[in-house]
């Protein structure tokens, strides 16, 4: 990997790009520092989607986010996935590439979703691996997501955190760190959502998500279709005054409002960095 | 120990079969049946595809309505599991397999509204590529002009009717009263095209389409002369034909002009 290792710019607070908002954002000045674009939205696209991209990408730095990637599977790297996603980051010139540390598919079917897998040993020896051809082939580090699960497993043989960690430093990659996904996933198994904050490796971590989720009484659902709660907000500060400064990011998938919406609720997260930062760093000063 | 591969195998033999096996392997959970949990895997499975299909076919899901339109979808996705990484491409088996699978291939207007939807859908985001321009045409000397060939612009789709679905579409898309399913006295040649970011189509005379469907699969200019001579019972057809073929290049159907390599060569 002859690409840069440097550690990618502090970008501020950034939406997702999605198609309801094209208007908005071109037409205005949204208060966005950057946005994040799907990039199976765009690596097939030509027409009008393919013509905003690139007026967005002239504006605001961008970041390229997949869901397909499917770097735990046993199936064999997709190539021509990876050379498509290539040729569009070529193009728009993403201030970095991130995906979801999961599967989606096996034997030639694509399920679309974030499957989780048992942490094995097996496992990280497998993905560490694959993450490495990956930059290789992108010339560049990618970003892993930890994802949101409703089930675990028997076989594994470590915490999440631990797998993330390990894998992060064997395979020298970035994190992209959801903090919403912590909390669902914390839910969900019964741990503390904190344990799994601390026991991420700090300087790997390049980028947040928060999001909003579905709360089934049992479970949650990561759906990415309300508002964030306060319980994730919380999360957030803890992650700040445990990371520090990190490109911090709204997802919102379904039941998309219109973009000032988002925009005030990307203030809260501003006013939250800013109030945990400065007593962050006003601690540091006093230590 | 089960290896990742076969716990892989297993895991998405869950979701997509219903075939519960996996959950030996899965974990208690504090507040939930194991089932419950694995259920969120299967029931996002079924609900994303389905969410997918209903977008792209948005008009055939009016049509249909919901109930007859979920008992299609859920077919389509048991009998079609998704292949490519990007979900965009899930639904673009969708209007032959209304056009193959009984009973839905007894109502042809299905499978026809369903292409008419898929045209736009794949002419709205195709790949770019240069238009052709008359300009390139015009410096091409007269008697390199029946060798020249022709290249098809990638946001360009043709397709034949012999139901008035067109008639369905419009309805839909305008929310007034929609006509009765019915088959056409004779059928009807379309395509589908991007002007600038727009899908659009338009009908074509039977002789363009002729000459179109012949030019598009690479054909001369002097062969789809010919055709339009035998179709037009004349013997020049040069000037229609090249009256065609200023439509097509000034609505954008066409990317490139080619001659043989022994000949001059322009490609825009």
């Amino acid at each position: 990997m002859s690409g840069s290792n440097e550690r990618p710019p502090y970008l501020g607070f950034g939406l997702g790009l999605r198609s309801k908002h094209y208007n908005e954002v071109l037409d205005g000045e949204p208060r966005v520092d950057w946005f994040e674009v799907l990039s199976e939205n765009y690596m097939d696209a030509g027409g009008q989607p393919r013509h905003i991209l690139n007026q967005i990408a002239e504006r605001f730095p961008v970041v390229m986010h997949g869901v397909s990637l499917s770097i735990a599977s046993t199936a064999e790297l997709d190539i021509a996935y990876l050379t498509r996603l290539k040729h569009l980051a070529d193009e728009i010139q993403p201030k970095w590439i991130s995906d979801h540390l999961c599967w989606t598919g096996v034997h030639g079917i694509n399920l679309h979703d974030l499957l989780p897998f048992p942490y094995t040993r097996e496992a990280l020896d497998h993905i560490a691996d694959r993450v490495c051809r990956v930059q290789e082939f992108l010339d560049r580090r990618i970003a892993l997501e930890n994802v949101s699960t409703y089930v675990t497993f028997n076989e594994s043989e470590m915490t999440e955190w631990e797998f993330i960690s390990e894998l992060a430093e064997r395979a020298d990659c970035w994190l992209l760190f959801d903090v919403n996904n912590v909390y669902v996933s914390a839910f969900n198994h019964g741990y503390d959502a904190k344990a799994f904050i601390d026991g991420i490796p700090a300087e790997r971590v390049i980028q947040l998500h928060v999001a909003g989720h579905d709360h089934m009484g049992t479970h949650i659902i990561d759906t990415h279709d309300h508002q964030i709660c306060d319980d994730v907000w919380d999360l957030y500060r803890y992650t700040l005054e445990r990371i520090g400064p990190v490109s911090t990011m709204i997802e919102r998938d379904d039941c998309i409002p219109p973009l000032q919406e988002l925009v005030a609720e990307l203030d809260i997260a501003r006013n939250i960095a800013a109030d945990t930062l400065a007593a962050r760093a006003g601690k540091a000063a006093a230590e | 120990m089960t290896t990742l591969a076969e716990f892989q195998a297993k895991l998405q033999q869950a979701i997509v079969d219903g075939d519960n096996q996996v959950l030996d392997q899965i974990a208690s959970s504090p507040r939930e049946e194991k089932s419950t949990l694995l259920g969120v895997y299967q029931n996002a499975y079924v609900s994303r595809l389905f969410d997918a299909l209903a977008e792209d076919y948005e008009k055939l899901a009016a049509l249909l309505g919901d109930q007859q339109f979920d008992v299609v979808a859920r077919h389509y996705i048991t009998a079609n599991p998704s292949r490519s990484p990007n979900l965009r491409w899930f639904g673009q088996a969708f209007p032959e397999f209304l056009r193959a699978i009984s009973p839905y291939c007894e109502s042809s207007v299905l499978a026809e509204l369903a292409t008419l939807e898929s045209a736009l859908n794949d002419v709205f985001d195709a790949e770019d590529a240069p238009r052709l321009e008359l300009q390139e045409l015009a410096e091409i000397a007269p008697e390199h002009w029946p060798d020249l060939s022709f290249e098809s612009h990638p946001a360009v789709r043709r397709f034949d009717h012999g139901t008035n679905a067109v008639e369905i579409w419009r309805a839909l898309d305008a929310d007034s009263t929609l006509p009765e399913p019915a088959d056409l006295d004779e059928p009807i040649n379309l395509i589908a095209f991007r002007p600038e970011f727009t899908a659009r189509f338009r009908e074509m005379s039977p002789a363009e389409a002729t000459i179109w469907d012949a030019a598009a699969a690479g054909a001369r200019f002097a062969d789809i002369c010919e055709l339009l001579e035998a179709y037009d019972n004349t013997d020049d057809a040069a000037p229609a034909a090249a009256g065609f073929l200023r439509g097509w290049i000034e609505a954008g159907f066409l990317t490139k002009a080619t001659l043989p390599a022994s000949r001059q060569s322009t490609t825009s």
